[in-house]
C-alpha cells in the first residue's frame, strides 16, 4: 500500500513537472494562455521554459519569416495601360499577443493580407505611369547614346541597320521606378498590418505583364517595328549597291580619261620632237626645202582625174611657146 | 556475466536475480527481501537496461562530410556540428539536424527540364517587359547552396519560394533597364550577372544563410508571335550582304578590263610616238644628205627634179587645158584631149568630170609671172 501511494505520488510529482515546463524551438514564439485569456508577453527565446501547471496553456506560433504569395491584380495604370501585376510579400510575426488576438492563425493573417496588399497595390500602381513599374532607374538612355554611337559608326562603315528606329517613343524619363514603388506598397502595408502584429519585410513586384488585348497591340507594333527595320536594311543595301556601282562609274572614267591624258602627252612629246629634228635639219636650207616640198606636193596631190588650165605664159609652157 | 557457455537460459536468470536481490538489499537498506519483490526488482532492471541501451543509440550520430550538423537542446539552438561522429544528450533533449551543405540546387524560370509546370504558368514566367515596353521571352536558372545551416533553419519558412521571388522580381528589374534589342542580343551575359548579384543582395535582406552559385540565361528569344518578324531582320540583313556582293563582284569585273583597255591607248600612244619620232629622224636625215648633193650643184638640180616631177604629173593627168595668156577670161579653149573640140564642150566637159567625182581634186595653176 506503502508503495503504491510513493509511486502515485511520484506520478503526480512527475506530471505537475511536466505540466509546469514546456520547450519552444529555435524557429518559434509562444504565448501562454490562462483559463482562455493571454497572460504576460510572447515568449520568443527558445528553450526550457516554466509555466503553471493546468491552467496555463502556450500557443505556439512562426518566429520565422513568412511569404506571402499574391495573385494577379488588373490594374489600369496613370496612362491607361492595362496590365496584370503580380506581388509577393515577406513578412513576420512581430508581436504574437497581438497577432494571436485579432488574427488567431497564419492562414487567417493571409487572408487579411490579401484584401489589403491587393488594394495598396492596385492604389499604388495606378497612381503612376506604366514606365514607373517597369523601369528602375534611367541607366536606358545610356544604352540609346551607346547604341546611336555604334549606329552612326556602322553607317560610316557600310551604312548598316541602324538601331536608332527601334526606339519607340515610349521611352521616357522616369522619377519613381519599380523598386521605389514597391517599398512605397511596403511602407504603406506595414502601417496598415502593424494592429494585426504583423511586420512587412518586404514587397516584392514579381511581374508586370500586358493585359492579352494590350499585348496584342504591343506585339503587332513590335511586328511593324522590325518590318520597318527589315526594309531599311534592304533599301540600305540597294544604297550600297548603288554607292557601289556609282564608284565604278567613277574609277573607270577615271582610268579612261587618264590613259587619254596620258596618251595625248606622249603624242604631244613625239610631235614637238619631230618638229625639233626637222627644224634643225631644214634651217640649213630652207628655200630648198619649200622647193622639194612643193614638187612632192605636186606629185601627191594632182591626179589622173585632176583637170588643168594652164596658161602659156607658165614656165612650163616657155618652150611650147616661144619655140626653142 | 563471465560464466561458462552451456548454462540454461533459466540459470541466467536465476544468478541475474540473486545479484539484483543482493544489489537491491543493500541499496534499500531493507531486512526482508520477499520472493514477488525480487520479481519487481528485476523488471525495474530491464527496464533501466533498455532504457540505457536506447539512450546510447539515440545519443550517437553521425554528420557526413557534405553535410552540417544543427544541435538544438531543448529546442533552442545549441551549435554546430561538422563532419564525423558526435554524441548528444538522449530521450529529444538534444535534436540534430542534418543540411546537405555542399549540394547545390537548382531552380528553373519560364521553363520546366520536368515540365510539372503549365505551359501558361511557364509563359507567364518567361514573357517580360523591357524598357522600351516591348516584350521578350526569357528562361533562365539559379543555382544556390545553403551555406549556413543554422540561418537556413530557422531563419525563414519558405526559403525556395522567397529565392523564386527574388530571383523572378530582380530578373525583370534588369531587363526592365533595358532595351530589347539589346536582351535579345548582347546584354545577356552582363544581365546574367547584374541579377545574380542583385538577386543575392535581396536574399541577404532575409539572411537565410543562401550563396546563389550562379545565374544563367537560357533561351533568351522574342514572343512566338512576334519571332518571324525578328528573323525578317536576319532575312533583310542576308539580302542586303547579296546586293552588296553583287555590286562589288560586278565592279571586280568591270575594272580591271578598263584598265586593260586604258594600257592598250597608252601603248598605241607610245608606238605613234616611237613612230613619229622615227619617221622625223628618218626624213631629216633624208633631207641633210640630198641637202649635201644638191649644193655641188643646185640649179641644174633644181631644173631636173622640176622637171621629173611635171613630167610625172603631167603625165598622169588625162587632159588638161591651156589658155593663151593674152585671152582674158577662159573662152577660147583648146583642149589637150581628143575628145572635145570646143571651148563650150571642154568647158561641158570639165563640168561634167566635176560632176562625175567630186573626191577628184582638181587644181587650176596659173601663172602669175
Amino acid at each position: 500500500m506503502k508503495n503504491m501511494l510513493v509511486l502515485a505520488g511520484s506520478l503526480l510529482l512527475l506530471g505537475l513537472f511536466l505540466s509546469s515546463t514546456y520547450t519552444l524551438p529555435e524557429h518559434q514564439q509562444a504565448i501562454l494562455v490562462e483559463l482562455g485569456k493571454v497572460r504576460g508577453t510572447p515568449v520568443t527565446d527558445a528553450g526550457l521554459h516554466m509555466k503553471l501547471p493546468i491552467i496555463q496553456d502556450v500557443r505556439y506560433f512562426e518566429k520565422r519569416l513568412l511569404q506571402w504569395d499574391g495573385e494577379r491584380v488588373e490594374i489600369p495604370t496613370l496612362d491607361k495601360k492595362f496590365i496584370w501585376v503580380d506581388t509577393s510579400a515577406r513578412w513576420r510575426i512581430k508581436d504574437a499577443l497581438v497577432f494571436y488576438r485579432s488574427v488567431r492563425d497564419v492562414n487567417n493573417a493571409m487572408m487579411r493580407m490579401g484584401t489589403i496588399l491587393d488594394g495598396i497595390v492596385k492604389d499604388t500602381v495606378s497612381r503612376y505611369r506604366l514606365l514607373e513599374t517597369v523601369r528602375n532607374t534611367n541607366d536606358i538612355f545610356e544604352d540609346i547614346k551607346k547604341n546611336k554611337k555604334e549606329a552612326e559608326l556602322l553607317l560610316q562603315v557600310d551604312a548598316s541597320d541602324t538601331t536608332l528606329e527601334e526606339i519607340s517613343s515610349d521611352v521616357d524619363k522616369i522619377e519613381t521606378g519599380r523598386e521605389k514603388l514597391s517599398q512605397l506598397i511596403a511602407e504603406q502595408a506595414h502601417k496598415d498590418l502593424q494592429n494585426f502584429g504583423i511586420e512587412i519585410v518586404d514587397v516584392q513586384i514579381r511581374s508586370v505583364a500586358y493585359k492579352e488585348v494590350v499585348e496584342e497591340k504591343v506585339y503587332n507594333r513590335m511586328i511593324s517595328e522590325r518590318m520597318k527595320i527589315a526594309d531599311k536594311i534592304r533599301s540600305s543595301g540597294q544604297g550600297e549597291r548603288a554607292k557601289i556601282l556609282g564608284q565604278l562609274d567613277l574609277a573607270l572614267k577615271k582610268v579612261e580619261s587618264e590613259a587619254y591624258r596620258k596618251s595625248q602627252e606622249i603624242r604631244g612629246k613625239a610631235e614637238s620632237e619631230s618638229i625639233d629634228i626637222f627644224a634643225q635639219a631644214l634651217q640649213s636650207d630652207t628655200e630648198f626645202y619649200s622647193f622639194m616640198k612643193t614638187l612632192d606636193t605636186y606629185k601627191s596631190t594632182l591626179g589622173k582625174k585632176t583637170s588643168m588650165i594652164l596658161s602659156t605664159d607658165n614656165a612650163f609652157l616657155d618652150l611650147l611657146n616661144k619655140g626653142p | 556475466m563471465s560464466e561458462p557457455t552451456g548454462k540454461s537460459f533459466e540459470q541466467i536468470m536465476q544468478d541475474l536475480n540473486k545479484m539484483m536481490g543482493n544489489l537491491g538489499k543493500k541499496s534499500s537498506g531493507g531486512t526482508s527481501s520477499s520472493e514477488p519483490e525480487s520479481n519487481n526488482r528485476l523488471q525495474m532492471m530491464l527496464l533501466i537496461l533498455c532504457v540505457g541501451v536506447y539512450a546510447g543509440i539515440s545519443s550517437f550520430y553521425k554528420v557526413e562530410p557534405s553535410q552540417q550538423g544543427v544541435i538544438t537542446r531543448f529546442g533552442a539552438y545549441y551549435g554546430v556540428a561538422e563532419e564525423g561522429p558526435h554524441f548528444i544528450l538522449p530521450f529529444g533533449i538534444d535534436q540534430v539536424y542534418k543540411i546537405e551543405v555542399t549540394r547545390i540546387h537548382e531552380l528553373q524560370f519560364g521553363f520546366r527540364a520536368e515540365s510539372t509546370l503549365s505551359d501558361d504558368r511557364a509563359r507567364q514566367e518567361s514573357l517580360m517587359l523591357t524598357g522600351d515596353l516591348n516584350v521578350a521571352k526569357v528562361e533562365w536558372i539559379l543555382q544556390y547552396k545553403i551555406h549556413d545551416a543554422r540561418k537556413f533553419l530557422f531563419n525563414a519558412l519558405n526559403v525556395e519560394k522567397n529565392i523564386r521571388d527574388s530571383s523572378i522580381a530582380v530578373m525583370r528589374r534588369v531587363v526592365g533597364d533595358k532595351l530589347v534589342s539589346d536582351v535579345l542580343t548582347t546584354d545577356r551575359v552582363s544581365i546574367a550577372q547584374r541579377a545574380k548579384t542583385l538577386t543575392q543582395e535581396t536574399i541577404d535582406h532575409y539572411d537565410m544563410g543562401i550563396l546563389i552559385t550562379k545565374v544563367s540565361l537560357q533561351n533568351v528569344t522574342p514572343p512566338d508571335k512576334v519571332q518571324p518578324a525578328f528573323n525578317e531582320i536576319n532575312i533583310a540583313k542576308q539580302e542586303k550582304e547579296q546586293l552588296i556582293n553583287q555590286a562589288l563582284g560586278h565592279y571586280n569585273k568591270i575594272m580591271p578590263e578598263a584598265q586593260g583597255k586604258a594600257d592598250r591607248v597608252l601603248s598605241e600612244a607610245e608606238a605613234y610616238a616611237v613612230d613619229v619620232v622615227n619617221r622625223s629622224k628618218g626624213d631629216a636625215e633624208k633631207f641633210r644628205q640630198m641637202l649635201v648633193a644638191y649644193h655641188k650643184s643646185p640649179s641644174l638640180t633644181r631644173k631636173r627634179m622640176y622637171l621629173e616631177t611635171m613630167s610625172e604629173v603631167m603625165s598622169r593627168m588625162e587632159h588638161f587645158t591651156i589658155v593663151d595668156a593674152k585671152i582674158k577670161g577662159i573662152l577660147p579653149v583648146w583642149s589637150g584631149s581628143d575628145s572635145a573640140t570646143t571651148a563650150a564642150a571642154a568647158k561641158a566637159a570639165t563640168m561634167e568630170k566635176d560632176g562625175e567625182d567630186k573626191a577628184a581634186s582638181s587644181a587650176t595653176i596659173s601663172s602669175s609671172k
